[in-house]
């Protein structure tokens, strides 16, 4: 039986006979007796299993977005019973995602506990992880409580940084940028992490546009981790904060540039100087020329890409970095 | 000619590789079951660059946010009640998520219900099918729109004036 035909079967939630033989075909008496086969959350489990393993990745995509779709009509207490029982990291992923698929449709709204209480107790490492990816890009965050700030204290990396993941896309594409307490939690989850790698990859993909003012002050505490990374990271997130925090923003970087002596750090106070203040910054970058002449060709850059008078943030990204490419 | 195979393969993975820059889309469903009846333009010809559906009923089907991906949904309230043919320009009730791309996708001219409140879902129910704002009936203005101006391209080649759609249907893909 072709595979789409093998998903149709697992996933239609109805009971198919499966088709009669053609008038051209061998005789009735050769062929095996056709059976009407119900489907259920542990057929579907198996086909889900045998899918899991084809070595396409289109297929598998397309299994995935199938058992979402379905999610929404399979019986709640039997896709609860498998997830609970299920150990397999990679099934859990995919009965967890039905579960979170259930929760987003509103189909049940508090099926998203389930995994979460799974995401923080389990025992396995490996399954903690794959029910935290199951809840990406959803309003896993609205729903769960503390559960991320929680999730920054597990002892497992992976489990940390799948969870780090969860709050940048979930910010990036189910807030957009725009939510300001989805901002903040991320900040707030960044801020409780000791694991300054987490801190830094969160900090430095965060779009703070609508970030509030408290959240807003342990950014600026961020400034002054041990990390290098962190510091980084804190001074390129602070380039988006709202125009109410613009500046003591700015004054921070600013003040920070010139007791700074690790390279990376100084080039992103650079960058968060110049996205605070676009071509006001100019002025600002001038004087700091002077503080270290190594940092002389980046700040001229930065310079000549704000004074071309781009308007977006995006393009005098390109522009600063073609600059430099034909310089 | 194994020259020529190689820079033959390399072209094809070039152009199969996709950007790691690639835009993010969604496609979009039909808010419910009823009829494409406006689309860029109206039938007297003035521009409307966006979509109308109507099933010809009023204050009968919940209206889904239709985008497929959980989102977190900006519903305003400018009209309460039940009304199906209009209520002035301006006064209609809308549910909308700005993306970070400076693009906001909109509905318009539901009805207010229990489930007209601002949440993050996944084509959740925002509101019934009605005519509040500029409405000559009861239906529903799907809307994708950029610095003011209505964005057409990401319907075109999906639905056309007169389709019967339902909830299932794939009315439009928004980047």
């Amino acid at each position: 039986m072709p595979r789409f035909l093998q998903g149709l079967r697992a996933f239609g939630g109805l009971t198919l006979l499966l088709a009669s033989q053609p008038a051209w075909s061998t005789s009735p008496a050769a062929l095996p007796a056709l059976r009407a086969e119900s489907c259920s959350v542990r057929g579907l489990m198996d086909q889900l299993r045998e899918g899991l393993r084809s070595n396409s990745k289109a297929y598998r995509d397309y299994l995935n977005a199938v058992l979402r779709e379905a999610a929404v009509s399979l019986p709640s207490g039997e896709l609860h019973a498998a997830f609970d029982r299920e150990t397999d990291p990679a099934m859990v992923e995919q009965l967890a995602a039905a579960l979170v698929a259930r929760s987003e449709r509103e189909a049940e709204k508090d099926a998203i506990q389930a995994v979460a209480r799974r995401a923080l107790e389990d025992r396995d490492p490996s399954v903690r992880a794959a029910t935290v990816r199951a809840m990406r890009r959803t309003g896993a965050l609205e729903k769960t409580g503390d559960m991320y700030e929680r999730l920054m204290r597990d002892g497992s990396p992976e489990v940390r940084m799948e969870a780090a993941q969860n709050l940048i896309e979930d910010n990036q594409y189910v807030y957009s940028a725009h939510h300001g307490p989805a901002t903040d939690l991320a900040v707030n989850a960044a801020t409780a992490s000791t694991d300054p790698k987490v801190t830094a990859r969160i900090l430095e993909s965060l779009d703070t546009r609508k970030m509030g003012p408290e959240a807003g002050q342990k950014l600026l505490g961020m400034l002054g981790h041990e990390s290098a990374d962190v510091r980084r990271s804190a001074a390129l997130a602070l380039g988006s904060v709202p125009a109410a925090q613009m500046g003591p923003a700015r004054e921070a970087l600013v003040g920070m540039y010139r007791g700074e002596r690790d390279a990376g750090v100084r080039k992103a106070l650079v960058q968060g100087i110049a996205e605070l203040g676009f071509a006001d910054a100019v002025p600002e970058l001038r004087k700091l020329r002077s503080v270290d002449p190594a940092m002389a060709p980046e700040i001229d850059a930065w310079i000549r890409a704000l004074e071309s008078g781009v308007q977006e943030w995006g393009l005098l990204l390109r522009e600063k970095q073609r600059l430099q490419q034909v310089r | 000619m194994r020259h020529m195979k190689k820079k033959a393969l390399a072209v094809i993975l070039a152009l199969a590789v996709p950007s790691v820059a690639a835009a993010y889309s969604y496609t979009v469903k039909s808010p419910f079951p009823g009829t494409v009846t406006a689309t860029t333009y109206y039938s007297s010809g003035t521009f409307h660059g966006a979509l109308d559906i109507s099933s010809g009923r009023c204050n009968y089907w919940g209206v889904e946010t239709g985008v497929m991906a959980s989102l977190s949904w900006n519903v305003t309230i400018r009209t309460s009640g039940v009304y199906c043919n209009g209520t002035g320009s301006g006064t209609q009730n809308e549910a909308k998520h700005a993306f970070s791309n400076g693009r906001t996708f909109r509905l318009w001219h539901f009805i207010k219900t229990s489930d007209s409140y601002d949440r993050t879902c996944n084509r959740c129910q925002v509101g019934n099918e009605g005519g509040t704002g500029n409405a000559t009936g009861p239906h529903v203005h799907v809307q994708y729109d950029q610095s003011g101006s209505n964005l057409t391209g990401w319907y075109s080649g999906y639905t056309t004036k007169g389709e019967a759609v339902d909830r299932s249907e794939t009315i439009g893909v928004i980047n």
